[in-house]
């Protein structure tokens, strides 16, 4: 079968000798189609030609997405598993490292138990992998203690999600209708730099007389061009969503009908909203009245409208109340389920909705199934092939994973795809953590900040070198290729993880092939979950341009709306979200006192182990810096370009400031994707939301200092 | 080639993708040859794209001593040839929007050649193939000036004029190249 898929009558530059491979970015949620250009006589990587056809991003990409195929011929590559001896990193073989893999492994469960090993995973990798990941945990290992970058990412949005509306499927519509709807009101995105390639959607849409309301402390790339830029203070996203459904009652833009046969709480939340007059809900968020009754106005009178957010209002001790309060927006408007309108979320990483579905987390088992419910134990134990019994119970959140360690009661960690010596909040705490255990494993291609902390460290494939599915940010179930073999002695993590099962006697369980018979099996595995995989097929994936989830048959064609009759609650009915604001974890006082917030800029991805390997991105941002107002800057007397000093009771960082009058005069902003004393995250606060256990990193209390007698 | 490069400038979102695009075309020797710059980040992230004009009568070639900037018979305006350019830099002085560069290692001037070894076959060029926001486009003459029709229909609509002073507002309007007021 040919790997180059193109519709008839799409011109592509096909170079002589070179063919090109079909497949998608491997960067953000919106999974950019792309080709791979290949050498033919050489067999490597070369470039990337647009893929014009692929039906959400046609041919578009942002700068991450251009260059990402320089990461997988990339001279830091590690080609060979690395074994840390005496302090430093000796190559060693595959044998010898899975060797001492399988002494420390085996050596601590015998004296500490099963569950002195952690697994750590990630969601920048395949379906077919990120499944594999909970299985290698809890049948590999059978340990508990498994957790995922996607706690950091994705689990606020989920717990919103399930609590208002039963599922969590981060897009209840496709994404390609996006043109037709006619108002937005985006919270905590800046999608023209995180998601770049949404922006022709809603360009397309706003050519249309679409509307676009933004609520984000900085007048981000996408506030800029917004009708309405609601200028809050971090950390009042749920005051801001109160508030705008005071009004949306007030004025009666309510859909009643909808409410009457589709929601519960209405008469709850209209009692809880009834305080959020503009003054009180101006005076906490520090939008302007006119503002927020301007934004209500347009989003009301609205026929069609998407509610859409991100980390922004996410990654805060109350995200799941954000979510809940905004999906609730959409529910006021009777939106969801309906052609061109709902709720979405932006994916962070680019399978963060496939990876959060399939049993990588602390408390969940594939198909969004769980762990603390018998049936579903019962289920995924009789498709593994084990005893209910020999089943794991719940563990705990990836940050809380953190704390075990520190306590001995994890004492030695597998990181797949991942890096929380950046990612993590509090990082100082962290690496401490870290470094605390027995034994550290580390799966990546370069040598991330947290590998260099391993004690073996096993040479990963990028995506290009392994087949495999993702879901993307509207929930389509899409296919990478393989374009060219791994490098090196590399392996895919599906592969690696097999290897350690077996050297764990656990090898009868990973049987697999190929990535095709684990999709198989996550296939079955997902069967009468809520994220139901069971009717997808590779074949399928590429007659249909991506198949969307749930697929409960064979003949079934997939999901593009979801909740078109009922939501997936046990009575069908949305719960609309009866919630107050409060304040964050750590508010502002005479020591710290300005809000901090982090967030990403358009050349980096993540942790930046990949993004700050590639020359044009390092050469557009090679380092982190601090925005600040310019009126805020005058009062310090900081220049722009100056080196300032940063500090919270967990950290204290130097940078350069950039002043701008698109953030408030309150608040600073740092990008997140250094490591170490780059690092924005030996800042940010630890504070985890109650229900979804997700850090606070977009709000804390910060003290600015001028570094006078240095430069 | 009956394709127009069409740019509109306040559609840019500063992401650079053309940048990191024009750097993989077939004849660029991983050197992007067009811009984006901030109007003015201390007011606000507006930022815009430059690429050349492919000027009728291009200032760059009509200063060029050598000879070497040849301008192919759609009109595209080409890099500097190899074997004629002599590093005098005229050119870089001669264009009046402040395209071309210059690579001081190899003493040769070089710019935007609209991806010439794509656009003769129809092929979008590397810029406004990515392009994520359609701040740079490479479309018909007739779907050029549909656009340009909808530019004016949706002003009279939306009034969307800059009003001096008003941030919220500030968005320099008819700013691109194929504009009307």
């Amino acid at each position: 079968m040919s790997q180059f898929l193109v519709k008839d009558g799409v011109k592509n530059q096909i170079r002589k000798g070179e063919k090109l491979v079909t497949t998608h970015c491997c960067y953000c949620g919106m999974q950019c189609g792309m080709h791979i250009r290949v050498n033919e006589k050489t067999n490597k990587v070369v470039g990337v030609e647009p893929r014009y056809d692929w039906v959400l991003t046609r041919g578009k990409m942002c700068p991450k997405g251009v260059t990402a195929y320089q990461t997988i011929d990339h001279p830091d590559r590690i080609k060979r598993p690395l074994i840390k001896k005496n302090g430093k990193f000796i190559e060693s073989s595959w044998e010898e490292a899975l060797d001492l893999i399988q002494s420390k492994f085996l050596g601590l469960q015998n004296q500490y138990g099963k569950d002195s090993i952690g697994v750590y995973g990630g969601v920048s990798m395949t379906n077919e992998k990120c499944y594999l990941v909970g299985k290698y945990a809890r049948v590999g290992l059978g340990t508990r203690y498994i957790d995922y970058n996607g706690r950091y990412c994705m689990s606020s949005a989920a717990g919103g999600f399930n609590k208002t509306l039963g599922m969590d499927r981060g897009s209840t519509l496709p994404w390609t209708e996006l043109e037709h709807t006619d108002c937005f009101f985006m919270a905590g995105s800046n999608t023209a730099e995180c998601h770049p390639t949404s922006i022709q959607w809603f360009w397309k849409a706003k050519d249309k007389g679409a509307k676009l309301i933004v609520a984000d402390p900085r007048e981000t790339a996408t506030a800029r061009v917004a009708d309405v830029h609601l200028d809050l203070l971090p950390g009042t996203d749920s005051a801001l969503a109160n508030g705008i459904m005071h009004l949306l009652i007030e004025h009666d833009y309510v859909d009643h009908g909808y409410i009457a046969s589709r929601c519960n709480n209405y008469a709850e939340l209209k009692e809880m909203t009834a305080k959020f007059t503009p003054a009180y809900t101006s005076e906490i968020t520090g939008v302007s009245e006119e503002k927020l009754i301007k934004a209500a106005h347009i989003f009301g009178q609205s026929p069609r409208s998407v509610v859409m957010f991100a980390r922004g209002a996410e990654q805060q001790t109350k995200g799941v109340d954000n979510v809940s309060l905004y999906t609730s927006m959409a529910l006021l408007r009777g939106q969801i389920g309906k052609f061109a309108s709902g709720v979405a979320t932006f994916t962070g990483q680019g399978n963060g909705q496939g990876g959060r579905e399939h049993g990588q987390k602390a408390d969940a088992l594939p198909g969004y199934r769980k762990i603390a419910n018998p049936k579903d134990r019962e289920y995924i134990a009789k498709v593994w092939g084990i005893e209910e019994k020999e089943m794991p119970q719940e563990g705990v959140s990836a940050y809380e994973m953190f704390h075990l360690m520190e306590a001995k009661k994890i004492r030695a960690l597998h990181v797949i795809c991942s890096n929380p010596v950046v990612s993590s909040p509090n990082i100082n705490y962290v690496q401490k953590a870290l470094e605390s255990l027995d034994f550290l494993v580390v799966n990546d291609f370069f040598l991330s900040e947290t590998a260099e902390l391993a004690d073996v460290v096993l040479p990963a494939v990028t995506w290009a070198e392994d087949e495999g599915t993702t879901t993307n940010i509207e929930g389509r179930v899409i296919r990478i290729r393989k374009v060219v073999e791994p490098l090196g002695e590399s392996k895919p993590d599906w592969e690696i993880m097999q290897l350690i099962a077996e050297r764990m006697g656990k090898g009868e369980f990973f049987p697999y092939k190929e990535p095709r018979e684990i999709f198989d099996e996550l296939r079955i595995a997902s069967k009468g979950g809520k994220a139901d995989y069971y009717g997808i097929t590779y074949e399928k994936i590429d007659d249909q341009e991506g198949v969307f989830w749930p697929v409960p048959e064979e003949n079934h064609l997939g999901t593009p709306y979801v909740f078109t009759e009922r939501f997936a609650t046990e009575d069908g009915k949305a719960n609309l979200a009866v919630c107050d604001w409060k304040e964050p974890g750590e508010v502002t006082n005479s020591n710290y006192p300005l809000w901090l917030t982090t967030g990403r800029v358009v050349f980096h991805y993540l942790s930046g182990n990949q993004t700050r390997r590639v020359g044009f991105l390092m050469e557009k941002c090679p380092e982190p810096f601090v925005e600040i107002h310019p009126e805020l800057a005058g009062e310090y007397g900081i220049a722009d370009g100056e080196r300032v000093k940063l500090s919270t009771p967990r950290g204290v960082m130097e940078l350069p400031a950039k002043i701008t009058k698109a953030i408030r005069k309150d608040t600073l902003f740092v990008p997140y994707h250094w490591g170490k004393e780059m690092s924005a995250n030996q800042l940010t606060s630890p504070a985890l939301d109650p229900f979804s256990r997700m850090p606070e990193f977009k709000v804390c209390a910060v003290k600015l200092e001028k570094l006078s007698n240095r430069r | 080639m009956n394709k127009i490069m069409y740019l509109e400038f306040e559609r840019c979102i500063g992401c650079r993708a053309c940048q990191a695009a024009c750097r993989e075309c077939g004849d660029h020797d991983a050197k992007e040859r067009n811009y984006v710059d901030y109007i003015d980040f201390t007011e606000s992230r507006q930022t815009f794209p430059m690429i050349c004009m492919q000027c009728k009568d291009p200032a760059c070639a009509r200063v060029c001593p050598a000879n070497a900037i040849q301008i192919t018979e759609e009109g595209v305006v080409l890099s500097a040839m190899e074997e004629k350019c002599i590093g005098c830099r005229n050119c870089t002085f001669g264009c009046p929007f402040g395209i071309p560069k210059f690579d001081f290692e190899k003493n040769k001037m070089y710019k935007c050649d609209m991806c010439y070894d794509r656009t003769r076959e129809g092929i979008s060029p590397m810029c406004a193939s990515v392009c994520p926001s359609d701040a740079i486009r490479f479309i018909d003459f007739d779907e050029m000036q549909e656009l340009r029709r909808r530019r004016v229909q949706m002003n009279l609509i939306e009034g969307k004029k800059p009003m001096e002073g008003n941030k919220w507002e500030y968005v320099p309007e008819f700013f691109g190249v194929y504009s009307d007021s």
